[in-house]
């Protein structure tokens, strides 16, 4: 799973490459949005996975059983696919410095960390909506990017901030933080519905 | 005639009503010309989406609570005509704004979260035609409905936080002359109309669904057990 996603994200940095005109002039405009669109697309391949096996096994109702409660079993699938998307992130944000020349900074790291945190509550929660639906393959984007873009709204605006063009840091900051705290809260309360047979 | 095919046509007269007014009572803009006429029923079937959103979102709350079938398949209904009346809303949009802005679209607040609603809407149909039919279509679109309802502000709230500077859509803030805010009013008024009978009357649809399933159940459970031979 990692090696693959490790090759999805150069795939997705070479596919920017020829897609956009990229010089040294340019790069800080145009690398924020590659990198969120590479992220948000190796992360449904990712949350893609995150009932793989249950569903392959057919052990959902036998992992349903168990003492632990939904929100357990989310908090435990969010933290396994959040560390897949931190690997991503760990290949991602390098590349991009040594692919496009922009700035690598803790403040891009730490933006791109905060959106994760949000992205994989909201990620696990669809993926176990998907993964009890006919064409999941389909419907996984469809549910999930509409929910992501407040973090790609946020997470733009804090990337490209630090990469040097206007826009407010903090503010941005700020808001993601609140998105992940509302939507721990919204799928921790949801978790119930969603895991219950 | 029934009753729903009656209400159906008072829907679509006064709907009519509505067109006479916006074309031969409401005066002409003086900046716009007659493509301000378009503002009537944009304005109108947003307010109305916006209305059928909210059926789904209370639906799918009391659903959550006690499996209430009627709450789900308002909650059905709701959506299916809210995303029908955000194309609208969409559209109407989108033609005015070509010869008022100049483009068909721009990445304005208001612009952005209504794109946002109509994709999220249109995945909660997905799920409900995807989903396993019963309890667990109910339960999976009820919580998409609420996610969605949360998502559409935030969008909304996000965009305006940091485009405010670029040109924002003319809002009428000021008073509107006397006969265009009567014109706006008796539109919202029977596009709410059209709306409600229009929800009333998919849910009745959805009622005939329903029950079709359930007949549909038993009686497979019943010729399974047939073949048992009595001793």
């Amino acid at each position: 799973m990692v090696p693959a996603l490790a090759q999805f994200i150069v795939l997705a940095l070479l596919i920017g490459n020829f897609g956009f005109q990229i010089d040294k002039q340019n790069a800080p405009t145009i690398a924020p949005g590659i990198l969120w669109l590479a992220l948000v697309f190796a992360g449904l391949v990712a949350f893609g996975r995150t009932f793989a096996a249950e569903r392959e096994q057919a052990s959902l109702e036998a992992m349903l059983m168990t003492p632990a409660s939904p929100v357990a079993i989310f908090a435990g699938k969010a933290l396994a696919a959040s560390l897949l998307l931190v690997i991503c992130e760990a290949v991602l944000l390098p590349a991009l410095t040594l692919f496009f020349g922009t700035p690598l900074s803790g403040d891009v790291i730490f933006a791109v960390l905060l959106a994760t945190i949000g992205m994989a509550a909201l990620g696990v929660m669809f993926a176990a909506i998907a993964a009890r639906v006919r064409a999941r393959e389909l419907l996984l984007p469809l549910l999930t990017l509409p929910l992501w873009i407040p973090f790609v709204i946020a997470g733009g605006q804090a990337v490209q901030s630090a990469m040097g063009l206007p826009g407010n840091y903090q503010e941005a900051i700020g808001l993601l933080i609140d998105f992940d705290i509302l939507f721990i809260v919204l799928t921790s309360l949801a978790a119930r519905f969603v895991l219950d047979e | 005639m029934n009753r729903y095919e009656r209400w159906a046509a008072a829907a679509v007269a006064l709907m009519l009503v509505a067109g006479a007014a916006i074309f031969f009572y409401a005066p002409t803009d003086y900046l716009q010309g007659p493509v301000q006429r378009i503002f009537y029923l944009h304005v109108s079937s947003a307010i109305a989406a916006y209305g059928c959103f909210a059926v789904v979102l209370v639906g799918g709350l009391i659903y959550l609570r006690n499996e209430s079938a009627v709450a789900d398949r308002f909650a059905r209904a709701g959506a299916l005509v809210g995303v029908i009346f955000t194309t609208v809303t969409l559209v109407m949009g989108m033609l005015w704004a070509r010869p008022i802005w100049g483009t068909f679209w721009t990445w304005d607040a208001r612009l952005t979260s209504t794109l946002v609603l109509w994709i999220v809407y249109a995945g909660y149909l997905l799920v409900r035609r995807l989903a396993e039919p019963g309890r667990q279509a109910a339960r999976l679109a009820a919580v998409v409905g609420i996610f969605g309802f949360v998502d559409v502000p935030i969008v909304h709230f996000s965009v305006t936080w940091w485009r405010t500077q670029h040109p924002g859509p003319i809002i009428v803030n000021d008073a509107l002359p006397a006969q265009m805010l009567a014109t706006f009013l008796f539109t919202m008024a029977c596009t709410l109309v059209l709306a409600a009978v229009m929800v009333w009357i998919r849910y009745r649809i959805e009622t005939l669904t329903d029950e079709r399933l359930h007949v549909a159940e038993p009686v497979r459970m019943a010729t399974s057990r047939e073949p048992e031979p009595a001793q």
